[in-house]
């Protein structure tokens, strides 16, 4: 279990996390939100000017001057661009930090488990980014830590690579049963990943629950933008059939199922939103009409950028946009579900 | 990037010939004066011997405590950030824009036999001791000021998953940041070695002329030079030869690590 | 680009400036190139300054090497050394006029000033350090030819003292003030111009080694003129009473 407490002037943060055995927490948040520094202060590399790291021992108290030095502490850490020796072969990376004689042993075994045994007396330069990853994190499991960091585990990955090493990390992660840190920028990384995902925004973490939560029940609008949802600002009051009427800033006004009022970002999904030529109405209750912007297809799916008093996209198939003939500069009825809009407090 | 004006690659070209003409010239000049018969004679002598003998032990004495002493000093200034820092690592490369005759004022008033340490009992002069004080003190700013470089630009992420993997300072020293920073080391050492064994005028006047105890070679060669041309010739030569030997192993070693 | 061109010719013509005279324009007096051994620098100094035909410019170090440069193809005006060995070599070599001796010196055993030695079989005793002039520099021929006229005991004694062979006296004197040795083979010249720091014990009469200095206009020197004048100043005239103040005794009677 890891049990950690920090206060620090830089990214102004004021965090306060618990990760039980077996568990992996991703914390998510934008480039210069403190994630790191979390991290850091976990392994002994900052230090900050208030906090408290509980693990298998009190690791670091400032108020009663207690600061173990990183090489004290048993944390496997997997550092951004994984820190491989590079004068060091992969099993003389993850020896490293084995103390024991039949280091070379224990090396090879827990490459083997990473299916890397063949590729043991290899430098890292000659190692896949894939490859790469894999070392770092046995090297990081070789010490037995009592805790993992994870930093950005999958972002030097190309995207192809990618979703297999989540699969593979995931697995590894559970069978090891060590509680788990992880922090990323992308939000779909921490929830594949983690068990439990928490957003930083401003030095806090202001929503902390599993990742289907914070889609479904966004705690304020960045959490909701940062999910990758749509967010349409307005100002909400009562509206007629019991349900939320939202102003929208820009124009029009839409209905949530959700009782707020006040300033509200209204968040739904790209692939919730159905698109209907010019201006016919249909049964959906929202509708909103706009202009397409932009057409990207990727797969099968298209997303359509478009603009109606505010930004927002649409996810459809390629074959709906070659039905409805878009094209930039074609106006289109944007509708979705009235539950499909969720508020947040501005 | 392909060249641009044709009289600008001309003048480009000039200047290296001239450059390479310059200091190529006297090397070559050396061997060309007398045959290499006369040369290798001119050699089998016992100063001579001595002298090669003197230059080989001082400069490698100095080398070692060099490397010994300059290696965690570098990595202190390297590695800590403290007030005061940039003052520091300019004293330690002071001797380098020290003319050699300064460097030997310098020593004497230091450490000479009327020096600022004698009443401590801290002296050296006219011994073999002397030579080697003297040459560690003009190389010693080459080799701290590559290494300090060196050991600034490393990756400070291998250092820090060095210490979340249990090794220490120490160990971290030793095991990750001196492997990962050997190229600029040993160029650090080339020419700390290269400085050492050309060193004349802070020997000579801290440390005297001596054959076998402090006529290091450029103190034999000057020696010889008024009266035995050929033998200086001769010590030249030899000189020239172990220096590049000196540079090119050291820029083999380096590759085969690297 | 204009800035740069300009701030090169400006670096040239600096450099070139510094090529010519210290004083005035180059037209009023042309420079002398004088090659003097070490123990002259005192004397030639002063007589330099006061050398009204040409503009003095002395370099001192051990005759020996001076005459190396000359035989590698250096040519100063005017070459004075330590020894007339020297001189009359080159001569023989057609590389110089005839030389004249022009002073006389005496080689004397200096010690600091509050030292207990008092004399050559001090220098025999264990624990004694000595320095002395190289084997091809004048001080040091002139040293080893009182050691050869010591007792063989004697002479291997206080060789086992010796500390340093300096290649010119100024580095013996230079020991021997630092206190690095605590006695040095040196001329009454050179004590006397430390001001008081050494003092000079004279060597027995049958060993002392007649030291005469000579002087010889270079062979295709630039200004022979003020050459053969710089040279006659020191037989009669400012140079010889630089000479005198200095210490320098007249040249032996031949």
């Amino acid at each position: 279990m890891l049990r950690v407490e920090l206060q620090a002037t830089r990214a102004s943060l004021d965090v306060a996390l618990t990760v039980a055995d077996g568990e992996c927490v991703a914390l998510a948040g934008p480039s210069g939100a403190g994630k790191t520094t979390v991290l850091q202060t976990i392994a002994g590399l900052f230090r900050p000017e208030r906090g408290q790291v509980v693990c298998d021992a009190t690791w670091l108290d400032v108020e009663r001057g207690v600061d173990l030095p990183p090489e004290r502490r048993r944390c496997g850490y997997v550092f951004q661009d994984y820190a491989l020796f590079p004068r060091m072969s992969a099993w003389r990376n993850v020896a490293y930090g084995i103390r024991a004689r039949d280091r070379r042993q224990r090396a090879l075994a827990l490459l083997e488990r990473f299916g890397l045994a063949d590729r043991a007396d290899h430098r890292p330069g000659e190692l896949s980014g894939g490859e790469r990853q894999r070392v770092a994190v046995a090297r990081a499991l070789a010490r037995d830590p009592a805790v993992l960091l994870l930093d950005e585990p999958l972002s030097a990955l190309d995207p192809r690579t990618r979703a297999a090493a989540a699969r593979e990390l995931t697995a590894v992660l559970h069978e090891t049963g060590v509680p788990t840190l992880l922090v990323t920028h992308a939000f779909d990384e921490a929830a594949a990943l983690g068990d439990r995902v928490g957003v930083l925004d401003g030095g806090r973490i202001v929503q902390l629950g599993p990742p289907a939560e914070l889609s479904a029940r966004p705690a304020s609008a960045f959490v909701a933008d940062f999910t990758g949802a749509v967010v349409l600002t307005g100002v909400a009051a009562p509206g007629p059939d019991g349900l939320t009427a939202v102003a929208l800033d820009g124009g029009g006004t839409i209905v949530s199922t959700d009782t707020l009022s006040g300033p509200v970002g209204a968040s739904l999904y790209p692939w919730e939103i159905v698109l209907e030529p010019g201006s016919a109405p249909s049964s959906a209750q929202n509708h909103l009409a706009a202009e397409v912007v932009s057409i990207t297809e990727i797969g099968g799916r298209a997303r359509v950028g478009l603009l109606a008093g505010q930004p927002l996209v649409a996810e459809v198939t390629v074959a709906s946009v070659r039905a409805l003939g878009l094209a930039p500069g074609t106006r289109v009825t944007a509708t979705w579900k009235a539950a499909a809009t969720r508020l947040a407090p501005r | 990037m392909s060249g641009g004006r044709p009289w600008f690659t001309v003048l480009l070209v000039a200047a290296l010939t001239l450059a390479l003409t310059f200091l190529v010239l006297p090397v070559v000049a050396i061997f060309v004066d007398v045959g290499p018969r006369e040369l290798i004679a001119s050699l089998d002598d016992p100063a001579a011997t001595d002298a090669l003998k003197l230059s080989l032990q001082t400069s490698v004495a100095a080398i070692a405590l060099i490397l010994l002493v300059g290696t965690p000093a570098s990595w202190l200034l390297a590695t800590r950030a403290f007030r005061g820092r940039e003052l520091l690592i300019t004293l330690v490369e002071l001797p380098l824009v020290l003319p050699p005759a300064v460097a030997g004022i310098g020593l004497l008033a230091a450490v000479g036999p009327r020096g600022l340490l004698a009443p401590l009992g801290v002296s050296f002069t006219l011994s073999t001791a002397a030579v080697v004080v003297a040459l560690t003190f003009v190389a010693a700013p080459f080799y701290l000021r590559q290494a300090q470089s060196a050991f600034a630009a490393l990756d400070r992420s291998w250092l820090d998953a060095s210490r979340t993997l249990g090794a220490g300072e120490a160990r971290t020293l030793a095991r990750v940041a001196i492997p990962s920073a050997l190229p600029g080391l040993t160029a650090g050492l080339a020419l700390a070695w290269g400085r050492a064994l050309g060193e004349f005028g802070a020997t000579l006047m801290f440390a005297g002329s001596f054959q076998g105890v402090t006529q290091t070679v450029p103190l034999a060669i000057y020696e010889r030079f008024a009266t035995d041309f050929t033998g200086a010739l001769g010590l030249s030569a030899v000189l020239v030869c172990v220096s590049a030997a000196l540079l090119l192993s050291v820029k083999l070693a380096f590759r085969a690590a690297g | 680009m204009r800035r740069i061109a300009a701030l090169l010719a400006g670096l040239a013509l600096v450099l070139a400036g510094c090529g010519s005279d210290n004083d005035s324009a180059s037209s009023s007096k042309p420079p002398l190139t004088v090659s003097a051994a070490a123990s002259l620098k005192k004397a030639f100094t002063e007589y330099g300054s006061a050398f009204a035909p040409a503009t003095v410019r002395a370099s001192f170090a051990g005759s020996d090497e001076l005459a190396a440069q000359i035989r590698q193809g250096v040519k100063p005006d005017v070459f004075a050394s330590a020894n007339t060995t020297l001189p009359d070599a080159l001569y023989s070599e057609g590389l110089v006029e005839k030389p004249v001796t022009f002073a006389a010196n005496e080689l004397v055993l200096a010690v600091p000033a509050g030292s207990s030695i008092s004399g050559l079989d001090d220098l025999a005793k264990p624990g004694t350090t000595i320095a002395m002039g190289s084997k091809s520099v004048p001080v040091g021929s002139y040293t080893r030819k009182v050691l050869a006229g010591l007792p063989a005991d004697e002479r291997q004694a206080l060789l086992a003292n010796v500390r340093s062979n300096e290649p010119d006296v100024a580095g013996v004197v230079g020991k021997v003030v630092q206190g690095a040795v605590d006695a040095g083979f040196v001329y009454r010249t050179d004590v006397e111009a430390t001001g008081g720091k050494l003092k000079a014990i004279s060597l027995p009469a049958d060993l002392k080694p007649q030291v005469a200095y000579g002087v010889a206009v270079v062979k295709g020197a630039k200004h022979p003129e003020q050459a053969q004048q710089f040279v006659d100043g020191l037989l009669d005239g400012a140079g010889r009473d630089a000479l005198d103040r200095a210490g320098f005794l007249p040249p032996p009677a031949t």
